[in-house]
């Protein structure tokens, strides 16, 4: 019996190592190859070198014509831009619009209201594909540029559902009876909403707007069928490049991105908890 | 007579089950709180009590009648423009508050300043018993201590009338009694109505002026402790408040016969007719051999020893069941009738109660 169970302690010591070497050895190995001297051959390591880092952020020119393929920092740091405007925009609006919804959905009951949450469920489940292309005809044919404003709207049908479920799943927890305390202690039903049911959402907004602002940042497929030719997100830039084969510098820009969304999400983390 | 603080009159409330059908929560209910009152509503669950304290806070809507606070109609005020505050079940205090900031919110809802705020504060605290802990979070402290927070934020801005709405039903004994205590003594000394729901009989008889026994959405008895312990008017009443030994029959001059036959003395001349008697099991004690005046004789069937009394259970001739209570310092006697399984059970006519059968 003794053998049984320390084999079954084993064997799931075993599986859990394995569960997770296998979400996170695909990363390690981008941060390692980041650092590979290596311009052919990016799996075969042949020394450390941080000159793929310093040439994305443009401090050091090419090395050799055939590895140089960042054609243009100015470029990279325009697709950054962009990418940065469009999830600020994005997050403010989503979360302002995915907020009150959550809270007018919690607070009134009115005629349709179960049907409100599943129109607002679906942008989330809807392939991406689809939404790109139905975004794309739609501005087509309402005669709107293609461009940043574009992306942002779009962007906003699908980020305001992920903000509306973060906040909603908050408000759920909520105790009512609180916000009849604030009411029977005198508080009208805004000073309740400001100093009872506010602060303790806070964390879901704030959890909402992390949340979506990596999404933002990371999406590729919808933004692809609606930037229109002029404007360029990191994830387009990134992805116009792999078309020309992998390149030590794509890992060296992904290491960048994944530590920045790691700070994002350490961010959201500690939010959440301090705040339960 | 002292002058009311609350008016209830004709105060109807009904709800709609999912399953269609509706419930009626408060049927009409007239009353009367009167000033420096402790007004207990005492039923079993789902009698309405808590739709009527909602209804006085302001939280469940009337369907028709109305409700005056000091004179001034209320009816068609919301929850914040009332002068009365809660303590409630779970005693929902804000988590994301301190003690003090829970204390002070009524305070800081109206406008009152930082100094003021912070002094009354410390008072309210004081008055409750936990002076010094305005920088602790609600979740560090124990039930006990967070009841204590519930009732200093309910009294600090000193409202007309408190309700407390099952406050000490999920503290443990011994912490619930010496509560009931203090929330006694804390209503003297502010000199406010208490309006405490409850469904521990116990613990109304224990604390209020009167009591309102509530079932059904209308008010059974509203009365002293000890007339609604002693005259209940029904017998759900009779039931619901004590234990009860109940005879249905037909009342004559002094003796009350049941159908089964069995003939019980009492000492309300006047009443004839159907009625029911009531006899309280500490009302019975053991009989002497030989003893004269009215006996009822049963079979025991157990005897269960709870510490200041023995109580035991039997039954008459006729099946009928019997609760006795006999004080456990005539434990010899107890040591016979455990031996013979009989026990003669003796009474004082004048502590029968009859209820008049249109009553019960």
């Amino acid at each position: 019996m003794k053998i049984f169970a320390s084999l079954a302690r084993g064997s799931l010591v075993a599986y859990t190592a394995l569960f997770f070497a296998f979400i996170y050895i695909p990363l390690v190995l981008i941060a390692v190859y980041s650092f590979n001297a290596n311009p052919i051959n990016m799996m075969t390591w042949s020394g450390f070198t941080t000159d793929w880092y310093a040439q994305v952020l443009g401090y050091k020119t090419a090395i050799t014509g055939d590895a140089f393929y960042v054609e243009s920092t100015d470029q990279l740091v325009q697709a950054v831009f962009n990418s940065l405007k469009i999830a600020a925009s994005t997050t403010l609006i989503a979360t302002v619009f995915g907020t009150s919804i959550a809270i007018a959905l919690y607070h009134f009951d009115f005629f349709g209201r179960r049907f409100y949450r599943v129109v607002l469920f679906m942008p989330m489940l809807m392939p991406d594909i689809v939404l790109g292309i139905a975004l794309l005809i739609f501005f087509v044919n309402s005669g709107i540029n293609l461009g940043l404003k574009t992306i942002i709207i779009g962007q906003c049908t699908f980020l305001t559902s992920y903000v509306f479920i973060v906040v909603s799943a908050r408000l759920s927890g909520m105790d009512r009876t609180l916000e009849h305390a604030s009411a029977d202690l005198g508080a009208n039903e805004w000073t309740t909403f400001r100093k009872v049911v506010f602060p303790q959402l806070l964390p879901g907004i704030l959890g909402g707007a992390l949340l979506a602002f990596i999404i933002s940042m990371d999406d590729l497929v919808i933004t692809y069928f609606i930037a229109g030719v002029d404007v360029t997100t990191l994830p387009m830039f990134i992805f116009a490049m792999l078309r020309r084969g992998i390149k030590p510098e794509i890992n060296a820009i992904a290491v960048m991105m994944l530590s920045f969304s790691f700070v994002i999400a350490s961010l959201g983390l500690y939010l959440r908890s301090r705040q339960k | 007579m002292r002058e009311s603080i609350v008016r209830m009159e004709k105060a109807a409330k009904t709800f709609a089950t999912p399953e269609g059908q509706t419930i009626t929560a408060l049927g009409g209910i007239d009353l009367d709180v009167r000033r420096n009152e402790f007004l207990t509503l005492l039923g079993p669950s789902g009698c309405g009590k808590t739709t009527l304290l909602q209804a006085i806070s302001g939280f469940v809507e009337l369907d028709s009648g109305r409700i005056l606070i000091d004179g001034e109609d209320m009816t068609d005020r919301p929850p914040y423009r009332r002068p009365v505050n809660t303590v409630f079940q779970n005693y929902a205090l804000f988590p994301h508050m301190s003690v003090g900031e829970n204390t002070g919110y009524a305070l800081e809802v109206a406008g009152i300043g930082r100094q003021d705020r912070a002094r009354r504060v410390a008072e309210a605290l004081r008055m409750v018993g936990l002076e010094g802990l305005e920088g602790r979070k609600p979740r560090q402290l124990s039930g006990g201590q967070q009841q204590r927070v519930a009732l200093a934020r309910a009294i600090i801005a000193r409202p007309k009338l408190l309700l407390l709405d099952e406050p000490l039903s999920a503290l443990d004994k011994n912490l619930r009694q010496a509560m009931q205590i203090e929330l006694k003594t804390l209503q003297h000394e502010l000199g406010i109505s208490f309006i405490f729901v409850t469904h521990d009989q116990q613990e109304a008889l224990t604390m209020s002026d009167r009591v309102a026994v509530l079932s059904g959405g209308r008010i059974q008895q509203l009365d002293t402790p000890r007339a609604i312990y002693d005259k209940p008017r029904n017998s759900f009443v009779a039931t619901f408040v004590g234990a009860s030994n109940l005879f249905e029959g037909e009342a004559a001059a002094g003796r009350l016969v049941t159908t089964d036959g069995i003939a019980i003395s009492h000492g309300e001349q006047g009443s004839t007719g159907a009625a029911t008697a009531l006899i309280r099991p500490e009302q019975f004690f053991l009989a002497d051999p030989g003893q004269a005046g009215p006996i009822l004789d049963v079979d025991l069937e157990q005897i269960v020893f709870v510490g200041s009394t023995f109580e035991l259970f039997g039954r008459t001739a006729t099946g009928r069941r019997v609760i006795a209570e006999i004080p456990a310092m005539r434990r010899g006697l107890v040591g016979e009738i455990e031996q013979s399984r009989r026990a003669r059970l003796s009474y004082d006519p004048s502590a029968v109660h009859l209820i008049p059968a249109e009553a019960a």
